[in-house]
């Protein structure tokens, strides 16, 4: 096992921490090609302070005892929770949602650690639902821990941020060993509630949706991100334009592309190469991820390292999906790569736990 | 414990089933980005290109008009048009009451145009205002900072330095008609500038030049941000006219106040030196835009200014065809120079009596003596002689009834009637009476002022019809290279000079001798020769009585002349319309172009070109728009 070793004689593991600072460092050269002449510049030293931050909370959650965390989850959770309450009421709309509070210079948006709390809670819930049958109760539970602060997000309304919860109800119920007979059940249910949500969606809400099932009726409208990307990406080819020799990303042809777009700016000046290195990095992470989960001292431990991980994987898949059409535009960022000061340090903190359940995985720890 | 274990055995099952979900996941991604970037990626590479590079024409120079000594009649002066930016503008209102007050525009005209541009999508700016002067761009410059929306932009407008001289013969430029483009084979598009008329339109081709092409790289606001590849268009040709603007000047001054038309050349060569057709209009008219009053005032002008007198309008010769008839039955064997006819004011022909202009009569006068009086009743006798085929022969032998093949559009071809043409054309046949009158001009032949003067060259100059042209030489601004013209001829009747002499010495005493009917025109310091006319205001298809008023305020006066007489250099027509008795109104004129011709001693024989270069080299590259400052 390739493993580092911190000060006790204990290890961690290296795969898992390379792949994300590897990730994180291709971030920042991107985030830089992307803002450098913009009004976005500087942007890259900033994120970069952010990666700081995340690892600092990620050493912070190796050396803190993941148990400790799992005891006190709820007071967490609703810690976490409440500032989203709060944002709902008080908060200032940036960018026409309420989803940030600002320190200084710097903003943060709490729905980023409320995953973090969740993931938690969720794998708390867990950890006690240990006799090998997924009880309804526990379903229940599952789907009010999960749904609250998705509730809460969705109102700010950051629809996007809001699904990047969601794969905790998957890892929870699959994990957790949901028979064939529920997940019909569940179908139904979503099928059911989908129909329903779709008079909920704002207006722009159901264009996107429209536009991902038809990008080319409104090219200049909402298709125009989805056609602008998808020529950056395409014309990128196998080896790329160059690094900073994008003509899509570098003439702003491309929306929003230090942040949601970051991997179109990636694919346009790396080519395929450089999708398929970072494609490569996270599959890297996330196998290694799962390998690691199988080796944890506890339940808790395991679900916790799952829940996390799969969250990252929703985001990834959604995201890299989304650069070429195969996913409507939701604003859901790439982990570790898109700038976002938050979303880079929280995601550290994530793999700080993951981490931290490797590290104690022996019993006697 | 053993429940613990097992149940920890299917998670990690789960796991293991999870594991091969995500690495089937993530494949399937690098291959559908396989698909995007490898299997489509030419097209999206094409895509890309498109998106960020844009086609700008630039637009050639355009060639200058000069006189043959080389001062410039038209030529190019920078045009500044304000233009809108809608990206770069916070609060559009604000910006157009902002250049309302700057510029005094009209409020409602900048925010209808603004509406309009609205249109367009948002990068393309809105032109605001066009033809600002200077102290206004210095104005919206000097706001450049707090106005980054507004822009101006220089363009090459067409000046043409003297207003309205010789505008008949430069024509003037407009924007491309919806069948000009057409026919133009994508050479023209829409608001491009092209010649109408006169030698801007004849020569259009030469004066263009071939525009050029910049490829730049513009960001997705449509902003240009770089170069990337420029072909430099080809600048038009300098464009040399044979006209004299001294002589120019001359006729103009003199037809300021009069209705009508002159038309000056080189018999030698057919080089047109002076051109002008009364009432004129001012060419710039149309490069800055017609405004609906003075396009109305032009089309309702009675006088119709935009007619080019000399070439479109088609008048009865009156007695400058005398000479023409007159050497046509002598070198026929026809009349005996000393064949007499006796003139008592009057002459009964087929039964009606014709009178001629001097009521008192000429009494016994020769072939000389009755061009030098223009004696109606010796034509009217000689006319019978010839009969009207004759006379039909005899003139379109010097080129009347054809076009002269002058460079310009629209001439007319005039009449020049026979039995024939009586029976098959007209639909009634000849009358031998009418012929009487067409041996003075008169009846329904008809000619244009260029007919007469490329024929009494023709007669002159051993019989070959020059063809009348304009263009002198043209140049290339860049290399000097240069083009002449060629002098063309079409073959006429062979001249004979001992007759010749006859004609030219009648023509020679209706100017130098007294009793000559431009006596009072005598040319100071050279001898010009030539012949009045005045004739009566006659519809095209009209045959006039001979015995009509001829005392009739609105006659039109002619006068075509020559000089030196010995050997002739410059042939001189002037027509003046409803101007009275031509040596009255038009002989002067005459007089006064030959002696500007030669007045100033030794005749020029080809004068050399002057260079045009450094005029030329520094308007290249003018048209470039200004820079705008890109973020």
């Amino acid at each position: 096992m390739i493993a580092g070793t911190l000060p006790g004689g204990r290890r961690i593991d290296l795969v898992v921490l390379g792949c994300a600072l590897g990730l994180a460092a291709l971030g920042v050269l991107f985030v830089a090609s992307a803002t450098t002449g913009t009004r976005f510049q500087g942007l890259a030293a900033r994120q970069a302070i952010w990666i700081a931050v995340g690892l600092c909370a990620m050493v912070a959650a190796i050396l803190f005892d993941y148990r400790m965390l799992l005891k006190f989850s709820f007071a967490i959770y609703c810690a976490c929770l409440l500032p989203l309450v709060y944002l709902l009421a008080f908060g200032a709309r940036i960018a026409n949602v309420r989803s940030w509070i600002r320190f200084g210079q710097f903003q943060f948006q709490p729905a980023e650690l409320a995953k973090i709390a969740t993931a938690l809670l969720v794998a708390y819930l867990f950890e006690n639902e240990d006799d090998g049958r997924l009880r309804t109760s526990a379903i229940f539970k599952l789907g009010v821990i999960v749904g609250l602060p998705v509730l809460l997000v969705f109102l700010q309304p950051d629809v996007g941020l809001a699904l990047t919860f969601l794969p905790l109800i998957f890892v929870g119920l699959y994990f957790g060993g949901l028979p064939a007979k529920g997940w019909v059940a569940i179908f139904l249910i979503v099928a059911v509630v989908a129909g329903a949500g779709w008079f909920l969606l704002k207006d722009y809400q159901k264009a996107r949706i429209g536009t991902f099932l038809n990008p080319d009726a409104d090219v200049l409208g909402s298709g125009y991100q989805v056609r602008q990307s998808k020529i950056a990406v395409g014309s990128g080819g196998f080896s790329g334009k160059g690094f900073r020799g994008g003509t899509q990303s570098q003439l702003r042809f491309l929306p929003v592309q230090h942040t949601d777009f970051i991997l179109a700016v990636i694919a346009e000046e790396w080519g395929f190469l450089g999708v398929i290195l970072v494609l490569g990095l996270f599959a890297a992470l996330f196998l290694r991820a799962l390998k690691l989960a199988q080796t944890a001292r506890d339940r808790g431990g395991v679900f916790l390292v799952l829940g996390l991980t799969g969250m990252m994987f929703f985001s990834v898949v959604i995201n890299a999906s989304m650069m070429i059409g195969l996913a409507p535009t939701t604003g859901i960022p790439l982990p570790f790569v898109s700038y976002g000061g938050s979303s880079v340090a929280t995601t550290f903190l994530a793999i700080g736990l993951i981490l931290g359940v490797q590290y104690r995985r022996f019993a006697n720890a | 414990m053993l429940r613990i274990r097992e149940d920890r055995q299917a998670v990690a099952r789960r796991i293991e089933i999870a594991r091969v979900a995500v690495g089937a996941m993530l494949s399937l991604l690098a291959v559908a980005y396989w698909t995007v970037q490898i299997v489509r990626g030419d097209y999206y590479f094409s895509l890309s290109e498109n998106n960020r590079i844009r086609a700008v024409k630039i637009t050639a120079p355009r060639g200058y008009v000069l006189d043959r000594q080389g001062v410039p009649l038209v030529e190019n002066e920078p045009a500044y048009t304000l233009h809108l930016y809608r990206r770069e503008a916070k609060d559009l209102d604000a910006s157009v009451a902002f250049i309302v007050d700057l510029l005094g525009l009209n409020p409602e005209a900048v925010r209808s145009r603004v509406e309009r541009g609205r249109r367009d999508p948002e990068f393309v700016p809105i032109p605001i205002a066009e033809n600002l002067g200077i102290e206004e761009v210095a104005a919206v410059q000097a706001r450049a900072a707090e106005h980054p929306e507004f822009a101006i932009t220089v363009s090459q407008r067409r000046l043409y330095k003297h207003a309205g001289a010789a505008a008949h013969a430069l024509g003037y430029l407009s924007e491309a008609t919806p069948e000009q483009i057409k026919n133009s084979n994508n050479a023209y598009g829409v608001g491009d500038w092209i010649g109408q008329k006169g030698v801007e339109a004849a020569y259009e081709r030469l004066l263009a030049g071939v525009s050029g092409e910049r490829r730049v790289i513009v960001d997705s606001h449509g902003r240009e941000v770089a170069e990337e590849a420029r072909l430099e268009a080809t600048p038009g040709q300098n464009l040399f006219l044979t006209l004299d603007a001294k002589l120019q000047d001359v006729a103009e001054e003199y037809f300021k106040d009069k209705v009508g038309s002159v038309v000056a050349l080189d018999p030698r060569t057919g080089e047109i030196l002076a051109l002008v057709s009364s009432p004129s209009y001012d060419p710039n008219w149309f490069t800055r835009r017609v405004t609906a009053a003075e396009w109305n005032g032009l089309l309702e002008n009675p006088d119709r200014p935009l007619q080019n007198r000399a070439i479109q309008n088609m008048y009865s010769p009156g007695s400058v065809i005398k000479p023409f008839l007159a050497y046509g039955a002598l070198a026929r064997g026809l009349v005996d120079p000393e064949w007499r006819v006796f003139c008592p004011g009057h002459a009964t022909f087929y039964g009606r009596e014709f009178h001629c202009h001097k009521k008192g009569g000429h009494g016994s006068v020769n072939l000389r003596d009755a061009i030098k009086e223009s004696c109606d009743v010796y034509f009217y006798t000689l006319g019978q002689k010839l009969g009207v085929d004759r006379i039909h022969e005899i003139l379109t032998g010097f080129g009347f009834g054809t076009p002269t093949g002058v460079d310009l559009a629209f001439e007319k071809a005039g009449l020049v009637p026979s039995e024939e043409w009586a029976r098959t054309k007209r639909g009634a046949r000849w009358y031998p009476s009418e012929t009487i009158s067409v041996a003075i001009g008169q009846g329904p032949l008809l000619v244009t002022s260029m007919q007469i003067a490329r024929g009494l060259a023709a007669l002159l100059e051993g019989g070959r019809l020059p063809t009348p042209h304009l263009f002198y030489s043209s140049q290339d601004p860049r290399t000097g290279a240069q083009l002449r013209y060629k002098a063309e001829f079409v073959d006429g009747p062979g001249i004979a000079p001992e007759k010749l002499a006859i004609v030219k010495n009648g023509m020679w005493a209706v100017v130098n001798e007294p009793g000559g009917t431009a006596y009072g025109s005598r040319a100071q310091g050279i001898e010009m020769g030539g012949k009045t006319g005045t004739a009566q205001v006659v519809g095209h298809d009209t045959t006039i009585k001979a015995d009509a008023d001829k005392s009739r305020l609105d006659t039109h006066a002619w006068f075509a002349g020559f000089a030196p007489v010995s050997d002739p250099q410059i042939v001189v027509v002037v027509f003046v319309e409803n101007g009275g008795h031509g040596n009255l109104a038009a002989a002067p004129l005459a007089k006064a172009l030959v002696e500007a011709r030669f007045g100033t001693g030794a005749p020029a024989a080809a004068p050399p070109v002057p260079s045009v270069r450094a005029a030329a080299t520094d308007r290249q590259g003018v048209a470039r728009a200004t820079r705008r400052e890109t973020p």
